[in-house]
């Protein structure tokens, strides 16, 4: 008889970041399910636990959870981002922003999009992120929370959190305790899988305990510490993703603090800095086929100026097919381990987290129910995977690092989108979709990807009238932001009141 | 130079391509359509979906004057008579269950309810809009969104043929050439293949560059001249025929198209300001043209005002709807029964992504594969939600309900009823025309009911959840006795002209 009853007990598996932020949703969303989390502190390769930058998803979660900002932001010594510069990804062209939210006003009968590229066609110079309200406060180094009503210009940008992990995790730690959650400091010795089903039927801890429960969550990263147990099955998305070594960097504060990091291409992969009221972060990413370990280090350490925190890590790009099989359902890296570009590892363990949340199936955890939660989940992982592969593929840049993933082979659904934007600037909707249009337009555009012909519907205006009020919208940008604060005046400001 | 366009055929979807082409794209395409007064059109009194407003909004069309002049009459949803067992009936709204404010489906609370055995009553008494169509009652939605008077939609019952003219009058005025009379020939490039010109039945030739088809079943260009294959799903929708005949209306105006099983199939009831449309749609293998027509003479309500006249069709679509130089638009392209309304809607679809897709002289084959991927979309999901209203029933009183209701499924639906059935789950996509509440709608009100809900329903203690759908239900009731009458509303807001 297959068990209809309720989940009641669900053991989350990982002591970082991602492990309590699911004990937290859980507890907060479904208070009758008991949690415990058996804490173990977090591998080296899960870098959802140690990346800073995060995606806008991240206000939503932390909304839903019931998390201030002020506890999450400036009790941790974090801040605010609002996009990332990316220089050298095409060959010579300029550095562009990639920042989320609304490029340009929508006027006349069609995107905006379509208008700004019907006057570069007519050689026009202003590139796409001038008309991007948060590109102009990354370039100044301003900050305030999107704000005004519908038609506002600062209505409609989104921005993430530039987190410091080692308090975060802290935060997140104790807002889960609270919320409920129970904390069982060990590692897993061992995983028992019962004979008669398949299921998980316990962990044995190394502090000589078993815990059982009617689900588990794992979230120990990459290595998937229980899921694993269950089936070893990979889908390996090297030949998509070139890069397959991270080394991080840790040094100090900027004097003046930037809200958005900054993404360079090198020789044989690219780099990153990131910086937050308690640290800079930096960060190398590259194919260890072009470049050694040693050579990256040394690299790193010159561009930075500052100590690798711990050796290079391997990253093994690909996905788990059934994140959620049987009682154990895989979260964040050890269901899908992507490179650290566009910062996508804590948002994917957010979304799997929701998605539990949303679709929490009952005792026997029937396959229909998990096949949806996985139909989903791979649906999103794809389209991250292409958005990612875009940045690489659409590169002019001639070393064989470059040259080697230019040529490698474009998945259907990144096909169908090249195609159909190179015709006439149009992109197809996905489902699940982490990127929004503007996003693919940033890096598109911001690439150099230009669409062979205008649209159609962007000829009813004249071409004039078209630049005035592109030329409207782009003082009125420069004019909105100058009065701004500071990020740091801003983060100060909400230190103050969060004193108070 | 812009792109010469021929449209055969004046229908509903000749006139509605003709009018947005030559709204939205003045510069860029010359119209001219040509039809024949002697070849009727298939109209028989339209009921639409909420789209048509967002059409004719871009369209700069009047609401008032628009229902004024085709008679129009406010549309809440589509009530079901007699589908899931003889003597059910329920109403599919446009618009929510419950107030819109919970994250979860309102059904997942109702669900709990019923499990638990408590008198939750009919899920029709949780929709505003169904509530108001039962009283009768119609006004416009708030705009509010915490108002319970906005969580319905609507859309219109208007006479077709009235509807034709009145955008003739529109697309003329703004430029679209018309020319009377039959074509007689269609004449294509012996190399390409592609329709160079077609010939009327006067000599005259005329010439273009993008042929529509909206020549309805008969399909001149791309069914026949073309030989585009057609697609059949009489296995899934057996009816292949209709007898129509309106009928005064002498009941209260009812804010609703009405759905009733008929022993071979089922019969529409759409009132109309000046007079109420009514048809049987019957399967030819299961009940004669004689005896359709005598079960449909019988059932009208009011006296006839015309006799009853016969239409044949075959549900399915073409396999590409854009072929060469010709796309095909409406009953052309495709045919799905008038079940849930959705002709009018697919013809303004493939209408809106001809207008952003729309060629150069030279056509490109990424323009017309995206054009026939997204139309292909609209008509599979349309196919498998009008097969659900076949196969959810209990009914075996006659051989065609024991057919529909033992037919093989395509595997698409049967996935979705097996997730719908184990815990109220709706496959969502955010394209597509019918959404969370209509499948939710359908399946409840033909008896399939979930046998779990989602856990985060079950968080609040039961006795709290059934004192809020209590309230829910009495505010429902109460907002909607204090809407207007439909009748006197129309009366103030679009009377037809007398005598028009």
């Amino acid at each position: 008889m297959p068990d209809s009853r309720p989940i009641r007990d669900v053991v989350v598996a990982g002591g970082g970041i991602v492990g309590w932020s699911a004990a937290a949703a859980l507890r907060r969303h479904l208070p009758n399910v008991g949690v415990t989390v058996i804490a173990d502190a977090p591998a080296p390769d899960a870098l959802a636990e140690r990346i800073g930058s995060t995606l806008p998803s991240i206000a939503a979660f932390h909304g839903d959870l019931g998390l201030s900002e002020m506890n999450a932001v400036a009790r941790t010594a974090s801040g605010y981002r609002v996009g990332t510069q990316f220089e050298g990804w095409a060959g010579n062209r300029p550095a562009y922003v990639h920042t989320y939210g609304e490029h340009g006003r929508p006027f006349g009968a069609t995107s905006f999009h379509l208008y700004w590229h019907r006057v570069r066609q007519a050689g026009g110079t202003a590139s796409f992120d001038t008309f991007s309200p948060a590109a102009e406060l990354a370039r100044m180094g301003r900050f305030v929370h999107p704000q005004g009503g519908p038609g506002s210009i600062l209505a409609s940008f989104e921005y993430g959190l530039q987190l410091n992990p080692a308090r975060y995790l802290d935060l997140m730690r104790a807002f889960a305790v609270h919320l409920g959650a129970r904390e069982h400091q060990a590692k897993i010795a061992q995983v028992d899988v019962r004979g008669e089903d398949g299921f998980v039927g316990g962990l044995r801890l190394d502090d000589g305990q078993v815990v059982t429960a009617d689900l588990f969550v794992d979230c120990t990263g990459p290595a998937a510490r229980i899921r694993s147990a269950l089936d070893a099955k990979f889908e390996d998305w090297s030949c998509y993703l070139p890069c397959d070594r991270v080394i991080l960097a840790e040094g100090t504060a900027p004097a003046s603090l930037p809200v958005m990091d900054s993404v360079v291409a090198m020789s044989s992969g690219w780099r990153w800095q990131a910086a937050s009221p308690a640290r800079t972060s930096h960060g190398l990413v590259y194919a260890s086929a072009h470049l050694s370990d040693s050579k990256a280090e040394r690299a790193l350490r010159v561009h930075s100026g500052a100590e690798p925190r711990g050796p290079a890590v391997a990253i093994r790009i690909g996905r788990r097919p059934d994140p959620w099989l049987r009682n154990c359902v895989a979260v964040g890296e050890a269901a899908v381990a992507l490179e650290p570009l566009e910062w996508t590892n804590l948002h994917v363990a957010h979304s799997a987290i929701d998605r539990i949340v949303a679709m929490m199936p009952d005792r026997e955890c029937a396959p229909i129910e998990l096949a949806e939660f996985n139909r989903q989940s791979a649906a999103e992982a794809e389209r991250i995977r292409d958005f990612l592969m875009l940045h690489y593929v659409t590169s002019d840049r001639r070393e064989p690092f470059w040259r080697d993933a230019a040529a490698m082979r474009i998945p259907d659904g990144l096909a169908h989108t090249l195609r159909l934007f190179r015709e006439r600037g149009r992109l197809p909707f996905q489902e699940e979709e982490t990127f929004a249009r503007d996003s693919w337009l940033s890096v598109l555009f911001g690439q150099g990807v230009l669409p062979h012909r205008a649209d159609p519907l962007t000829d009813a205006l004249p071409i004039a009238r078209i630049e005035a009020a592109m030329g409207q919208m782009r003082d009125s940008i420069r004019a909105m932001a100058s009065p701004l604060p500071t990020h740091a005046d801003y983060l100060g400001n909400m230190m103050r009141r969060a004193v108070r | 130079m812009p792109v010469r366009v021929v449209v055969v055929g004046g229908g509903t979807a000749g006139w509605m391509t003709a009018a947005a082409l030559a709204k939205l794209l003045p510069h860029r395409c010359t119209v001219h359509l040509v039809e024949s007064e002697t070849i009727g059109i298939v109209g028989v009194g339209e009921a639409t979906l909420p789209h048509i407003r967002a059409f004719n909004e871009r369209l700069g069309i009047s609401e008032a004057e628009f229902m004024s002049s085709t008679r129009a009459t406010f549309k809440l949803g589509i009530e079901f008579k007699n589908w899931g067992a003889i003597g059910d009936s329920y109403i599919h709204p446009f618009g929510t269950f419950g107030d819109g404010q919970s994250e979860i489906g309102f059904h997942h609370y109702w669900t709990r309810l019923r499990l638990a055995g408590r008198p939750v009553g009919s899920l029709d008494e949780y929709s505003m809009g169904v509530m108001a169509g039962r009283l009768n009652r119609f006004q416009l939605p708030e705009k509010d969104h915490e108002s319970i008077a906005s969580t319905f939609g609507y859309a219109y019952q208007f006479d077709a043929t009235l509807f034709a003219p009145f955008l003739r009058r529109l697309a003329e005025s703004m430029g679209a050439r018309r020319t009377e009379g039959r074509v007689v020939g269609v004449d294509r490039n012996g190399e390409s293949g592609d329709i160079e010109s077609i010939t009327m039945e006067s000599g005259e030739v005329i010439e273009g560059d993008l042929f529509v088809d909206c020549s309805g079943f008969i399909s001149l260009l791309l069914g026949k001249a073309l030989g585009e294959p057609f697609r059949d799903w009489s296995r899934w929708l057996p009816a292949d025929s209709a007898v129509a005949m309106p009928c005064r209306t002498e009941t209260s105006l009812t804010p609703y198209t009405s759905a009733i099983a008929m022993p071979s199939g089922w019969r529409w009831r759409i009132p109309l300001q000046h007079r109420t449309g009514n048809g049987y749609v019957y399967s030819s293998a299961f009940t004669s043209d004689e005896a359709a027509r005598d079960a449909l003479v019988d059932a009208v309500e009011g006296e006839p005002i015309a006799d009853p006249r016969v239409l044949r069709f075959v549900a399915g679509r073409r396999e590409r709807s854009w072929a060469h130089n010709c796309v095909a638009v409406g009953l052309a392209s495709g045919f799905l029964e008038p079940l849930e309304s959705t002709s009018i809607y697919l013809i303004q679809q493939a209408i809106t992504y001809l207008v952003e897709l729309f060629p150069e002289k030279r056509i490109s084959p990424v323009d017309r594969d995206e054009f026939n991927r997204l139309i292909d979309l609209e008509y599979d999901r349309i196919r498998d939600f009008l097969i659900l209203h076949y196969h959810a029933t209990t009914r075996s009183d006659t051989p065609f309900w024991d057919y529909v209701r033992t037919m093989d499924l395509p595997s698409t639906l049967s996935e979705k009823i097996d997730l719908f059935r184990r815990r109220g789950r709706i496959v969502k996509y955010r394209e597509g025309v019918f959404l969370e509440a209509s499948w939710v709608a359908v399946y409840i009100g033909q008896n399939i009911f979930p046998e779990g809900h989602d856990a985060r329903a079950g968080v609040l203690p039961i006795g709290e959840v059934a004192d809020r759908a209590e309230a829910l239900r009495s505010r429902i009731r109460a907002a909607a006795e204090a809407m207007p009458d439909h009748a006197a509303y129309i009366r103030s807001y679009c009377a037809m002209a007398e005598a028009a």
